[in-house]
Parts: C-alpha cells; sequence; structure tokens
C-alpha cells in the first residue's frame, strides 16, 4: 500500500494546493492511489510516519522539498520501507539525483517502481542519504553574495580532529569539509559520493590562497572540494567528528549535531524508488 | 609495463592526505593513496601509494606499487613497482620486484628484491647509505 506524505513547507497555499491537485490527478492516472495525509502544525511528518508503519503501508513518498524528504527517513527509526519522492519544488536536489524532474514524472516513476538500493548513513539514531557540512559550508557560500562569501573563505582555518573508522586520527587545519553519501554531482562509478559504492567520503578544505579563492570558489559553493588543489580526501565507513567540540553538523543549513557526533554509514538499506535519469 | 604503470599512478587517488593533515594510526585503503602530509602508523593498500615530496611518513608502507618523494621512516613492501624520486629520503628496509631509482634518491637500509614480488627471498642486498 502506498501512503503519501504531503507538505507544504515553504510554498504558499494556494501553489500547494494546485500541486496537491495535479499529483492526486497523476496518482490515479497511473493507478497507484493510495492513502494521503497532509503534515499540519499539529501531525509532524514522523506522526504520520507512526500513522503509516500502524496501518500497514510498505511504500512512503513524500511529496514537498527536500526536507519532507529528510524528515520522513529521520522518521523510520528502523522501520522497513520502500521509499520515493514526488518534488514540489523546482531546485530540489534530491529530485535531480533521483531523475524526478516534476509530479508527472514522479507519479511515473512510482508507477514503474523501478527500486535501488543504496547506502544509508545515520548519525545519532537519524538516517540521511545526502551530506552534512562543518566549518565553512558550501551551503552557506550560495547563500552570500560574491564579496561576502570571499571574505568567508578568507577567515583562519580551525584545528579539527576527526577519527576514521575506529582506526586512525585525522589532526588538520582546514577551513571546512564534507562528509558525504550522496550529492547533486553524484554518479554510479565515480570515486566521490557515489550512494552505491558502500563508503562515505570525507572531504576536507584547507586555507586557500586568495588567487584559489578566486578560482575555485563556485566550486567550493557546489560542494566539489575535490577539484581544489591540496583538498584531503578519505574513503571510510566510519566518521567520528572530535574536536572542536561543540561545531555544529549541518545538513542544507539546518544544525543535525554537533561535535563530538558519529556518523556512520549502513550499505545497501534503503530501498528507495528511482527514475530512469538518475545520476547513480 | 612502465607505460602501464604510469597510467595506474595517474588516476586520481581514492584517498588524499592533504599538506596540512596529520594521521596517526592504520590508514587501510582499496584504492590509490596519496600523502602530502604527516602519516605514524602503518600504510596498507592493495593499489598504489604516492608519498609526495614534502610528506613525512613514520610508518611501514604495503602496497602494490609505489612513488616516493617524499620522506620515510619505515619499511616499505611492495608487491610490484617501487620508484625512489630525486626528492626520497628513505630510512627503513624496502621489498619489491621492480625498483626504479632516480638520481639524488638517499636510501639507507636493506634492498630485497624477487621475481614474484614475495617479499624478496631471492636476492637481498644491504645498502648502508646510497646517495645518487
Amino acid at each position: 500500500m502506498y501512503y503519501y506524505i504531503f507538505d507544504q513547507g515553504n510554498l504558499p497555499m494556494e501553489k500547494f494546493e494546485r500541486l496537491q491537485t495535479e499529483a492526486l490527478g497523476y496518482f490515479a492516472e497511473f493507478k497507484v492511489s493510495g492513502e494521503t495525509a497532509r503534515v499540519t502544525p499539529l501531525r509532524s511528518v514522523a506522526d504520520l510516519v507512526d500513522t503509516a508503519s500502524q496501518r500497514g503501508a510498505k511504500t512512503l513518498i513524500a511529496c514537498g522539498s527536500d526536507d519532507t524528504f529528510n524528515l520522513m527517513l529521520a522518521s523510520l527509526k528502523g522501520r522497513d520501507f520502500t521509499l520515493g519522492f514526488v518534488p514540489f519544488d523546482e531546485k530540489s536536489f534530491l529530485a535531480k539525483i533521483l531523475g524526478i524532474e516534476n509530479i508527472f514524472i514522479g507519479a511515473k516513476t512510482i508507477a514503474a517502481r523501478r527500486i535501488e538500493k543504496i547506502d544509508l548513513a545515520k548519525i545519532s539514531n537519524n538516517f540521511f542519504i545526502n551530506y552534512l557540512e562543518f566549518g565553512v559550508t558550501s551551503h552557506n557560500l550560495r547563500s552570500l553574495g560574491w564579496l561576502a562569501s570571499v571574505k568567508l573563505l578568507s577567515s583562519e582555518a580551525k584545528n579539527y580532529t576527526i577519527r576514521i573508522d575506529d582506526s586512525y586520527n585525522l589532526n588538520i587545519s582546514a577551513l571546512g569539509g564534507l562528509a558525504i553519501n550522496i550529492r547533486s554531482a553524484s554518479a554510479s562509478g565515480q570515486k566521490i559520493a557515489d550512494p552505491t559504492d558502500s563508503h562515505l567520503d570525507l572531504l576536507v578544505l584547507e586555507k586557500l590562497t586568495k588567487m584559489q579563492i578566486l578560482r575555485y570558489r563556485e566550486d567550493i559553493a557546489s560542494g566539489d572540494l575535490e577539484k581544489i588543489p591540496k583538498t584531503t580526501v578519505i574513503k571510510c565507513k566510519k566518521i567520528t567528528f572530535l574536536e572542536p567540540r561543540g561545531t555544529p553538523l549541518t545538513m542544507l543549513g539546518r544544525i543535525i549535531a554537533k561535535f563530538p557526533s558519529t556518523v556512520e554509514l549502513v550499505p545497501q538499506r534503503l530501498r528507495l524508488i528511482v527514475g530512469k535519469n538518475r545520476t547513480f | 609495463m612502465d607505460k602501464m604503470i604510469d597510467e595506474s599512478l595517474s588516476q586520481q587517488a581514492e584517498t588524499v592526505v592533504g599538506p596540512s593533515v596529520k594521521i596517526q594510526g592504520d590508514l587501510n585503503s582499496d584504492g590509490n593513496i596519496k600523502i602530502e602530509g604527516f602519516v605514524t602508523g602503518k600504510v596498507k593498500t592493495t593499489q598504489s601509494v604516492f608519498v609526495m615530496n614534502g610528506a613525512h611518513i613514520s610508518a611501514d608502507i604495503i602496497a602494490g606499487n609505489s612513488v616516493i618523494g617524499g620522506e620515510v621512516l619505515g619499511n616499505i613492501k611492495v608487491s610490484g613497482h617501487l620508484i625512489l624520486q630525486n626528492t626520497a629520503k628513505i630510512t627503513g628496509d624496502i621489498s619489491c620486484q621492480i625498483l626504479r631509482v632516480e638520481d639524488g634518491a638517499q636510501f639507507s637500509g636493506k634492498c630485497s628484491m624477487s621475481q614474484n614480488g614475495n617479499g624478496g627471498k631471492k636476492t637481498v642486498h644491504e645498502e648502508p647509505e646510497i646517495e645518487k
């Protein structure tokens, strides 16, 4: 049984209503109708996932923004669902990597039910599929203007201590970094950010010269840190962020945890409905 | 053979240790490792290890192939090619199948070589100090 979670997010009510109607129409057309529920101030995504579990739903579909999907994922608590996504946001990062460009393709994809098993990352009992950032983050850079982003990248490096796979400690003076499972530039067979390779990728950005800042500012903003010289790249299954204590770990600008924290990979754990044009 | 090795070595390294990084512990990988920083412990991979000029390794290295351009204090055991670049400084024993030493490389230790790269059971040369 399909269980659809509709989330207005930051959309105006009128637009959300129109998109919801459109989506329901396509679900009926492709014969993938199921139970639907809408997120309200009194019913969070987590509440709806609990309800879906009680009703015996096997497939959960998030209809909304990337945040809706991430909240749904974080609410699974180890329960076994197949997940899907229908984007209500044209700039959705997930839509791009899953190959689901719009609502119509979202509904068509659910009907085709092409399921891919991908790695799932876990931090403090919360699951996620994309990436975490610390220090100077690409999310911050994207939201800043040219001058402010150059100033941010010119800030002093901090000393970070990170333990990898319970095997060795990494001490590094850096501006910031990323722990990636999947990202918008992900593709299968790529060395970095392949969500099917059973590895996390840790990318750490060192202090840059002024010339490097100007040259690589856009690569940093898009999270492609491996293109920048001197960037440290580590493939691993477990990352423990140790110091400096209290440093926030963020996902799309939202603080998820603080140092010390451990990120682990659960290989091939998530069953995800994906589109034909997925990037991995 | 050299061309094949050069191609393999020019591939993007899976693990890159940047110049300001200090690693303490056992660095294990399934892919190529490129080290520009400091490592204390052990470095192990079935693929290639590149120790770049400026890198300092106080560790044993076990790898498929290796190119050394930095300073290594420890034993190097390579099943294939070992290339010591002109900036290399090695204090420790080396074991490999094929060895190339460039002018200027410094090596102090034993060198074992064998046809099948089994750790040098056929030939053992003791070289207290070489500076080419």
